[in-house]
C-alpha cells in the first residue's frame, strides 16, 4: 500500500502498511514501558521507508505526541498517575531542555552518542542482572 | 428439692468455669507489649518489649494505616488443570509498609528462604518460619480479581471482573499481593525477637527512611494464635521528604529531581528523550512501582513535544498526511500499551528495558559509524536548507500579515 506525499515540492511515495505497523508496536512498547519512541521512530522512517531526514524529524514528533498523549491518559485511567512524582520531575525536564541546547553546541554529538552507548550498555548489563 | 438446687449451682459453677477458661486465651491478660518512643521524624529505632504466656514462640506483626495499590497477574500454569489462568488479582488495600518479626533463632531458615532467589514463595515461607499465624493484616484486604483475555488486552480493558473472593482465596491472593510489593525477603521477614522461656520478649525494630507518614500498628502474636492488644506509633515526614500516596513511599524530592534534571539535560545531547535512561533508573534507586514509573514520566513531555510541534508547524515542518496516519496507529498502540504495565514484574520490566537498551545502544553505535555520519551530514545540510527556507517564508508571510 502506498501513499503519495509531498514536502518543500517534493514528492515522496511511503509504505503506510510497513510505516504503520512499525509506529504501532513502537507505540505499544513505548507507552507500556513510558518513554517517547522517537530514537526508533527515525530509524524506522529513514531506513525502514527511506524517507529523508528533514521529511522525517517534524512528522515523527507529530506522531509520537498522539502516542504520549494517549499513552499518558490510559495510564491515568489505570491510576499509574503520581500527581507529587510528576510535579517533581516536570520541571526538572522543562529545565534540562533549556541546559541541553547551551550545552550541545560544545560538545561533539558523536562522542555522546559513543558514551551514551557505552552507559546505555552498563544499565542494560545491570538490568538483565549481569552484574 | 435441695439436690435439685445443688444440681444447678454446680452446672452454672460449670459453666462459669468454662466461660472463664474459654475466655482467657482470647482476653490474654498476662500478654503485654510496650514501645520504647511511639512518634518518629522519617523512620528510626525503637525496641518492642513484653510478656507472653510462659513457654510460647513470639511473632511481631507491624504494619502501616495508610495503604497503596498493588497487583499480581496469575499467568503459572496450573499443575491440576494444566491450564494457564490468566487472572489479574488487583488491590488498593495492601499496607504500604508490612512486617513480621520472627524469633532470632530463625536467621538460618530466612537465609534458605532467600536462596532461593525471585521465586521464593510467601506463603511457603510462612509455613516454613510457622509465622503462618501471625500473618494477619493484609489477610482480609479487598481484592479484585479479573480474567484477562486475548481480546480485553488488544481493546486494552482489564477484562471481566470475577465474583468477589471467599476469604481462604483472599488470604493466599493477598501473599502475593504482598511479595510483589515488598519483593524481597528481607523487607518483610526480620529475625530480631530474643524471647526467654518465662516468656518475656524483646525485639530492636528499625523503621526505614521514606516510610510512609502516619500511624502503624505493633501486635503480638504466639505460635498457639494468642494476639496481644496493638500498640500504635507514628511516624511523621517532613520537607524536603514526602510521601508519594500512589508509590506508598516517600521520598527526598531532590533524589528525582536532580536525575531527571541530569538525565534530560544528557538525553538533549544524544538526541534520544530521556524516559529510556529515567524510568529504569528511577524504578532500581527508589521503591518506586514500575508502574507508577510508567505512567508519571510519559506525561512530562507532553509539554516539550507540544511546544516542538509548535515550532514545527509555524516554518511548515510537518508533513500532516504522513504524521496524521501514523499518529493514528501509534495511538492504538498507546491505547493498548499502559494496560500491559501491570501484567508484568518489575523483574519482568527491568529484563525487557535491558534488551530495549541495548537494541538502542546498537542504534546510538551505528550513528556513529563512518557511512551513517557522512549520508547524515548531506542530509543535515539539506535539513538547514530547508529550515533556513521555511524560517524566512514564515517570516515573509509574517510581514505580509502584518503589512495588510
Amino acid at each position: 500500500m502506498k501513499m503519495k506525499i509531498e514536502f518543500w515540492g517534493q514528492e515522496f511515495e511511503v509504505n503506510v502498511l510497513l510505516g504503520c505497523l512499525g509506529s504501532f508496536l513502537i507505540a505499544v512498547i513505548s507507552s507500556m514501558f513510558g518513554f517517547g519512541g522517537g530514537p526508533f521512530m527515525v530509524p524506522l522512517l529513514t531506513v525502514g521507508l527511506g524517507l529523508p531526514m528533514y521529511v522525517v524529524v517534524g512528522s515523527s514528533l507529530l506522531a509520537i505526541f498522539f502516542n504520549t498523549l494517549m499513552g499518558s491518559l490510559r495510564h491515568y485511567q489505570f491510576g499509574n498517575f503520581d500527581p507529587l512524582l510528576f510535579l517533581i520531575m516536570f520541571p526538572a525536564a522543562i529545565l534540562g531542555g533549556y541546559i541541553g541546547p547551551q550545552i550541545a553546541k560544545r560538545v561533539s554529538p558523536v562522542a555522546v552518542k559513543r558514551i551514551a552507548a557505552a552507559g546505555l550498555v552498563l544499565l542494560a548489563l545491570n538490568l538483565l542482572g549481569v552484574y | 428439692m435441695l439436690q435439685h438446687h445443688g444440681k444447678i449451682v454446680s452446672s452454672s459453677l460449670l459453666l462459669v468455669f468454662l466461660l472463664v477458661a474459654f475466655s482467657l486465651p482470647a482476653i490474654a491478660s498476662d500478654f503485654t507489649i510496650n514501645l520504647d518512643r511511639t512518634e518518629f521524624d522519617n523512620g528510626g529505632t525503637f525496641t518492642v518489649t513484653g510478656k507472653a504466656p510462659a513457654g510460647s514462640r513470639v511473632f511481631l506483626e507491624i504494619w502501616s494505616e495508610k495503604q497503596v495499590r498493588a497487583s499480581y497477574f496469575d499467568s503459572k500454569k496450573d499443575p491440576q488443570t494444566g491450564k494457564i489462568p490468566y487472572i489479574l488479582y488487583l488491590s488498593k488495600e495492601v499496607p504500604a509498609y508490612y512486617q513480621i518479626i520472627l524469633p532470632a533463632d530463625e536467621k538460618d531458615k530466612l537465609q534458605a528462604i532467600k536462596a532461593e532467589g525471585k521465586k521464593w514463595s510467601l506463603s511457603k515461607a510462612l509455613k516454613d518460619l510457622g509465622a503462618d499465624v501471625a500473618y494477619r493484616a493484609p489477610s482480609k484486604i479487598k481484592i479484585d480479581a479479573y480474567k484477562a483475555g486475548f481480546l480485553a488486552s488488544v481493546i486494552g480493558s482489564r477484562g471481566k471482573l470475577l465474583p468477589p473472593l471467599d476469604p481462604k482465596e483472599t488470604r493466599k491472593r493477598s501473599m502475593q499481593l504482598i511479595k510483589a510489593r515488598f519483593r524481597d525477603p528481607d523487607k518483610i521477614f526480620c529475625p530480631a525477637l530474643e524471647i526467654s522461656p518465662d516468656g518475656s520478649f524483646k525485639a530492636s525494630v528499625t523503621l526505614p527512611k521514606d516510610s510512609a507518614p502516619g500511624r502503624y500498628y505493633v501486635v503480638a502474636v504466639t505460635d498457639k494464635g494468642e494476639r496481644s492488644a496493638p500498640v500504635y506509633l507514628e511516624n511523621h515526614l517532613r520537607f524536603p521528604s514526602v510521601y508519594l500516596s500512589n508509590a506508598g513511599t516517600g521520598i527526598n524530592i531532590f533524589g528525582p529531581f536532580l536525575l531527571a534534571l541530569a538525565i534530560t539535560t544528557f538525553g538533549v545531547l544524544m538526541g534520544a528523550g530521556g524516559g529510556f535512561i529515567l524510568n529504569p533508573l528511577l524504578v532500581s534507586l527508589w521503591p518506586l512501582p514500575h508502574t507508577v514509573v510508567a505512567g508519571t514520566v510519559m506525561p512530562t513531555v507532553l509539554f516539550s513535544q507540544a511546544s516542538g510541534i509548535y515550532n514545527y508547524t509555524r516554518i511548515k515542518f510537518i508533513n500532516w498526511k504522513l504524521g496524521l496516519s501514523l499518529g493514528a496507529a501509534m495511538v492504538l498502540g498507546g491505547f493498548i500499551g499502559p494496560k500491559l504495565t501491570e501484567l508484568i514484574t518489575l523483574e519482568q520490566f527491568k529484563f525487557i528495558f535491558g534488551w530495549i537498551l541495548l537494541v538502542l545502544a546498537g542504534l546510538m553505535v551505528w550513528q556513529t559509524t563512518p557511512g551513517y555520519l557522512e549520508r547524515h551530514k548531506k542530509e543535515q545540510a539539506i535539513l538547514k536548507e530547508f529550515r533556513r527556507r521555511a524560517e524566512e517564508a514564515a517570516k515573509a508571510r509574517l510581514a505580509k500579515e502584518g503589512g495588510r
